[in-house]
Parts: structure tokens; sequence; C-alpha cells
């Protein structure tokens, strides 16, 4: 960290223009042998982030334009545009949107005249397809991937590169040994740099010093991640503009085709045209739901069946379906859902004229859930003299409420009962104007003075002033829908797990760098030094599989000069052991560890692990002790 | 120290992304009983018009479309061979056919020396309702009675009606040449019915 500090208080440059973090370029690891070597390459990156923020004097428009790019993709804003997407998305939900509720909308118009057309403005009524929103979820999107491609193609560096050079002094590592053997230091070094390949090092060679390095399988891991973080934002773009959602509510007996104009609710993604629509279609045959029918669970649902009949393609063959909740339907890579269900009592309803102007289901919307208590309308435009409208309650399981009123006791049907309130008049549905199907607009109606009375199938209302008369025929179940297509859901999914693998792996791997110096001693024996560097041992460990390595390598070593000595002593003449053709020096036994050979390497082990342990609590004092 | 923080900070990110579009795109297949539709219902155009007239070359060929009407006769397409026909897809439950019905029940009677013949296709309707409606409103020309949509899909790979009401007009040789989404006033259809089926106005 000096070389940072210092780094800091040179002057800026004199242009003041921000410069690219120019330390980096080389490895100064071994260039710097007087500061630390396992500091130098974050001296390198040290230099990076001071060059980030502008130091004095004026930015030119490139500059700026680096200034505004390094803020964009910092976590920082980030972060802002992330909570600035979630705010965003409050008026979605607060206020009527075009899109899922058209009718709410125009009904916002008219209780809130001077607001709502300033909320159109600002494209309130539309959220999710405002230009200001579209704005923060791309700036979001080009802070994620201006963040992570670069990082990207630095990581495929990191993972292609060759150890640095191996520092001068090795006893300055967090881990390092040292001992002396009699081979040459080149010898010394093959066998070094051949024991460390064969446990899969990456190795670099120079003069007097084998370095290797370990554990790219993490770089590999963090380029994955980054990739599949990618790969994932795509994913999602994907769904949203070649995929769609959809609900429909569907009547016991009725079915309904896969096109806009059967949809209840529709929103397309961007490029979805109605041809783009897969042409299934979807009859519901049967439906059943199933109830606790004692006990403290009282009336939890135990399970929803709808039974369906469906043809994937237009005329072709039908095929049978039991649709329950979380088991969709997937027809052509399309998913139906079950996400609700409810009760149609069926009405007939005869105008003034005597004539039959409604005879049919009318889906009714639960309120109360525990007990399906539901209300819906009817409407009868085509009724003569007056146009009718009814707003109904219905009640699957009517009992005497503590009030003397009617409620439901139960979700089943055990006993239904509807009620009804008659009004006649202008329904307001021959103007054009679009209004919800669920509701009705008493402006322009008229309520017709009947006592309102539970009726039971089969009962008749008679309206007064000649209206007509409804008769509660029976009821039927209703099933709602949820159709979804999203297309970036596998690749989504896909992409998540790759993240995840390409997370784990990289904070399991280490990655970490061993190396190797080889010198003539004074007294005619090499002195090997081996130093260790683990970057990021977050798990743990380095030190024990160091010490594992040191010991292999100088039993390696302690093996070698065995054989080269016996091969020094004449009886073969070429240097068997040794690819290179380096002919080992004459054996001069070493002072002491030469005697122990291989059969002595379970102590040596031990010395060296127990010297290791020490080595963590206090790097500096013992390398010095061991090099006695 | 550079190392690890980045793909932590990428995870916060991608975490809390995840969970805000979990937010905002809802939980499907989940909870049953708190799913209500809270929708308008059924969908058609409000205010929205749109017209559009296809080229001859660039129309496509209707399908043979037949069916039984709402009056319970059998009607097929193909007899109106050598006709122009305005197909009105229509509910007697959606207000823009409502205001709609009249302009198209004149031009029906208005055409008919002229060989231009209108079929309506009666979508997602009850039959009394339907009847009602075409009592109500003086329809003289047939509706096919359409209750699933089957009709509609048929269109799928040609000029799929994408609202109620859309209204197509097909050229004598059995082509789409025209399309309105939206209620059509009586003008505005009488002049794209003229244009395509040859009518001076």
């Amino acid at each position: 960290m000096t070389t940072a500090k210092g780094d800091a208080m040179t002057p800026a440059p004199a242009d003041g223009e921000l410069r690219a973090a120019g330390p980096d370029l080389a490895d100064p690891a071994g260039a710097a042998a007087t500061t630390k070597p396992g500091n130098g390459a974050r001296g390198g990156r040290a230099g990076g982030l001071r060059d980030s923020r502008p130091r004095g004097g004026r930015l030119g428009p490139t500059g700026w334009l680096r200034w505004f790019w390094r803020q964009l993709t910092s976590m920082r804003t980030a972060l802002i545009l992330l909570f600035l997407l979630a705010l965003a998305s409050v008026p979605g939900s607060v206020l009527p949107q075009q899109g899922v509720d058209p009718a709410a909308v125009t009904q916002y118009y008219q209780s809130h005249p001077s607001l709502a057309p300033i909320f159109n403005q600002l494209g309130l009524f539309n959220v999710f397809s405002a230009p200001w929103f579209a704005a923060i979820y791309l700036l979001l999107f080009a802070s994620l991937a201006g963040c992570v491609l670069p990082r990207t193609i630095r990581l495929v560096g990191s993972a292609r590169q060759k150890p640095p050079r191996a520092p001068s002094n090795l006893a300055r590592l967090p881990a390092s040994a040292s001992y002396t053997t009699d081979l040459t230091p080149a010898v010394a070094l093959d066998s070094a740099a051949g024991m460390l390949g064969g446990r899969r090092f990456r190795l670099q060679r120079g003069d007097g010093w084998v370095s290797a390095e370990k554990g790219y399988l993490r770089e590999v891991g963090n380029l994955l991640f980054h990739i599949a973080l990618l790969a994932l934002l795509i994913s999602v773009g994907l769904g949203g503009i070649f995929g769609y959602k959809a609900n429909r509510l569907l009547i016991v007996g009725q079915g309904f085709a896969n096109t806009p104009t059967d949809l209840d609710v529709f929103h397309p993604g961007r490029l979805v045209s109605p041809s783009d629509l897969q042409p299934f279609s979807i009859n519901l045959q049967s439906f059943r739901a199933k109830y606790v029918t004692s006990g403290p669970q009282l009336d939890q649902p135990l399970g929803y069946y709808a039974g369906l009949s469906y043809r994937p393609q237009i005329g072709g063959a039908t095929k049978h379906y039991m649709l329950t909740v979380n088991h969709p339907l997937v027809v052509d890579n399309v998913s139906v859902y079950l996400i609700g269900h409810g009760y149609a009592p069926v009405f007939k309803v005869t105008d003034g004229t005597g004539k039959v102007r409604w005879d049919g289901p009318v889906p009714f919307i639960p309120v109360q859930q525990t007990t399906l208590t539901s209300e819906g309308v009817v409407k009868v435009p085509d009724a003569r003299p007056y146009q009718l409208g009814f707003a109904g309650v219905f009640l699957p399981s009517a009992v005497a409420g503590a009030g003397g009123q009617l409620e439901s006791a139960f979700p089943g049907p055990l006993n239904p009962r509807v009620s009804l309130v008659a009004f006649k008049g202008n329904l307001g549905m021959n103007s054009g104007q679009s209004q919800s199907v669920y509701s009705l607009d008493t402006t322009g109606l008229k309520q017709l003075p009947v006592a309102p009375r539970p009726l039971s199938a089969g009962q008749s209302e008679k309206l007064p002033d000649g209206a007509g008369t409804v008769t509660y025929l029976g009821y039927q179940q209703w099933v709602s829908l949820a159709i979804t297509y999203d297309p970036g859901q596998l690749p989504a999914l896909i992409s998540g797990f790759a993240a995840l693998a390409g997370l784990i792996l990289s904070f399991l791997v280490r990655r970490r760098r061993v190396f190797v110096r080889a010198v003539a001693g004074p007294d005619g024996g090499t002195e090997v030094s081996v130093g260790g560097l683990a970057r990021s041992d977050a798990a743990g460990g380095f030190d024990t599989e160091f010490a594992e390595l040191s010991q292999l390598l100088r039993a390696e070593h302690d093996g070698r000069s065995m054989r080269a000595s016996r091969v020094g002593d004449g009886t073969v003449d070429g240097p068997a052991d040794f690819e290179d053709g380096e002919r080992p020096r004459p054996a001069i036994p070493a002072a002491s560890h030469v005697a122990a050979g291989p059969a002595n390497a379970e102590t040596v082990a031990a010395e060296t692990v127990t010297a290791q342990a020490a080595t963590a609590a206090n790097p500096e004092t013992l390398t010095g002790r061991e090099e006695e | 120290m550079s190392w690890l923080p980045v793909p932590a900070r990428i995870a916060i990110g991608a975490a809390v992304t995840a969970l805000l579009s979990l937010a905002t795109a809802g939980c499907d297949g989940g909870q049953i009983a708190a799913n209500v539709p809270q929708s308008s219902g059924q969908s058609f155009v409000s205010r929205s018009y749109e017209s559009t007239f296809y080229q001859v070359g660039h129309r496509s060929a209707a399908p043979a479309v037949s069916g039984t009407t709402i009056t319970g006769q059998r009607l097929s397409l193909d007899s109106y061979k050598g006709k122009t026909v305005v197909l009105n897809f229509w509910g007697s439950w959606c207000p823009p056919c409502r205001r709609e019905a009249p302009a198209l029940g004149t031009l029906a009677s208005q055409l008919l020396p002229d060989g231009v013949r209108f079929v309506g296709i009666d979508i997602r309707d009850e039959p009394a309702a339907a009847l009602a409606f075409m009592q109500d409103f003086n329809v003289s020309y047939p509706s096919l009675n359409d209750p699933n949509d089957e009709i509609a899909l048929q269109f799928h790979s040609t000029v799929p009606p994408a609202a109620i009401p859309t209204t197509l007009i097909i050229d004598r040789s059995g082509r789409i040449a025209a399309r309105i989404f939206g209620a059509s006033t009586y003008t505005e259809l009488k002049d794209l019915v003229a244009k395509v089926a040859g009518l001076k106005s």
C-alpha cells in the first residue's frame, strides 16, 4: 500500500485528462523488488482507482464522457436506478392502468376531471410503457452491462495470464521455506517444474526461478457468472419483447380460443402481433372444488380440479387435461394456469313485451374469499320498453346471520341464494363508451322499488312498471385462467443456474502461486527457496497445501540427488534421469538432509508443517529461522 | 480487494432485480383464491379506431368459414363467391358494437343492389341476448354464432381480428381487402366498401 500512497501524492498531469491506470500494464511484482511482492498487483489497482476520480484542472469532453460512464456503471448508480425502478412502479399499482383496466381509467377521468389529463400527460395511466420508465430500465441495463462487459474482458485476460516472475526474496512471501540440496540449480529447477507441472500448475520459467500458478478455474467461474448474468438480462428482455400474458374467465360448458378478441386481459410484448398467438382452443368441461367441512380448518380449500378439453391446433385432435393449481397445461410452449374460480348464477330475463332477452349464466366475482360471497351485475340492453340492469349478491351457502340478514357460511354450494336489486333506464351502452361488464353505471338508471329477497333456484321476481320478470334458474361455476408465454423463461432459468454455479466456483477455488528459486550456495550446494501466495484464500487451507507442496519438492530433490550421486559414481555415463540433457554435477553430499533421503520424508514433512503453522502466525520471523 | 466484491455486488444487484421483477410480474400459478379477475372483462376497443386497406396483390385469402346462424340456419362464406362481403365481428355485450350497429344495418340494405353482402360473427354471446340485439337494431343480415371464437381463430394466419368490433371487407375473389378495428361510422365504412367493390360513391 505504500506505493499507492506515494503515487497519489504525485502531481496530476498538466492537461488534467483522466488517464487509464498505467501502472497496471507491467506486472510490478518482479520489478519492484524492494516492496512486498505480494502487494505488487494491488499497487497497480490502487493506481487505477485513484485515476477514476477527476483531479484538479478542467475536464475535456472525453474526460467528461469517461467520467459520466464511470458514474453510470458504478455500484451506487445501479442501486439508485434499482430503487427508482421500484419507485416508478408504484403509480402502476396505485392508479388504474390503461392496459389492465381501461374502464377504470375512464372512471378515473370522470371522478377526477382536472387531475386525470395531467396524469395522462405524465404517462401515469400507462406506467410500464411510459418513456421515463423505459429510461430508468435502459439506464439500469446500461449500468449493469457497462459493469459486466469490461469485467468479462478483463477476466478473460486474467484466465489466460501466465504466472508472473518470481519475486527475488521468497522469504518475504506469506508462506515460504528453504533448504539446500546438492543438485545443480538448473536440475533442481527442472525437477521442481516437473513436479509442479505434474500437479497441473501453470508454469513460467526464468533465469534461476520457476513460478507456478494454479486455480484458474476461479477465473472460469467468475467468467461464467458474468456471462450468465448478461444472458439473464437478455433472456428477461426477450420474454418482454416476444412473450405475452393474458387472462380469461371461463364458465363450465364454455370454450375459448387463444385470440386477442377472446381474452379478457391481454398484455402482448412489444413485437407480438395477433398472428403470433399460438392457435389453440380450450373448453371447460367440468370444475370441482373440495373444501374442509369440519374442524378449525373449515372453509379451507383442499383442491381445485378443472377438466379441460383442448385442441393444440386449428381443427386438430382434441385432448384432455385435468388442470389443478400449480400444474399448468402447457400447449405449444404456452402455460395455462388455474388462478381463480367462482360462481355464475343463471338468469332468465323477460322484458315488458314478454320476450326473453337474456337466458344464461353471468359470472359473479367473489368479494369474500372464505365463503365465496360474490357480487355481479346483469345487463339487458335490448329489453323493452326499458333497458334493465341488475346488481346481485350470490351466497353459495346461505344461513341467517346475527342481524337476521342472510350470509354465506361455506364456500361450497350447500344452499345457494341470490338477491337482486333491479334498475331500469339507460345502461349507457349504446353510446359506444366502454364499460366494465362487472359493474353497473347507474347514472342513467332508476332503481325499481322491489324489496330484495333471496331467490332460490326456480324463483322469479316480477318487476314493477311493467318492466318484466327475472328468474334465477341455478348456478354454474367458472374458472379464471392465466395464459403466459415467455420464451425467455428457460434461458433465464439456465442463466440463473449458471450464474450460481459460477459464483460457487469462484468462491470455492482459490488462485495460488508457488515460486521456486535455486542459486548456487557458497559451499558448493544449491540453496533452494520456495515461496507461496494465495490470492483471496477465502476458504482457507492454502498453508496446508503449501506445506505439502514444499515437502514434496524437498523429497523430490533429495530423491534426485540420491540417484544423481549414484549416477555420478560413474557406472552410467548418461543423464538418464534428465530429459533436458543437463548433466548433473558430481554429487557432493549436502550438509544435513541428503542422508535422510526419501525414507525420512515423514519427519521432514512433520517439521515443515509445524514450521508453516507458525508461519501463518508470524511470517517474518519464521522464514528467517528456517534458513539455518 | 478487487476479486470478491464485484461478483458480490452484482449478485446483490441481480437478486434485487429478480425480486423486483417478481414483484411487478406477479406470481403465476400461485394462490388461487386471491386472484380475482380485476379486468373490464371482455376486450373491446373503447375510443380507438383504426382502418387498413390492402392493395391488390397484398391481400390474403379469407378462410372458408361456415357455421350455424343465430336464427339456426346453416351458412357458408362460400355461398357469397363473386360478391363483396363485409364481415363484422360483434357481441351484444360490447358498447362500440352497439354504436356501430345502426350504420351497418343501413349500409347492408343500401349496398345490397351493388352486390355487397353483410355477415356478422357473434362472439362470446348469449343466444337470447344476441337475438334480442338483432331485433332491437333491425339487423337484416345473418350472423354466425361463435360462442367459443372458433371462427375468429380461423383468421389466425390471415388478418386476425384483434379487438371487438372488427370489420373485414372481403373482395369479390375472396381476399381480405380491408380491416377496421373499433366502431365504424356510416361514411368511413361506405367509402371503404366502395373502394374495395369499385363502386362510385
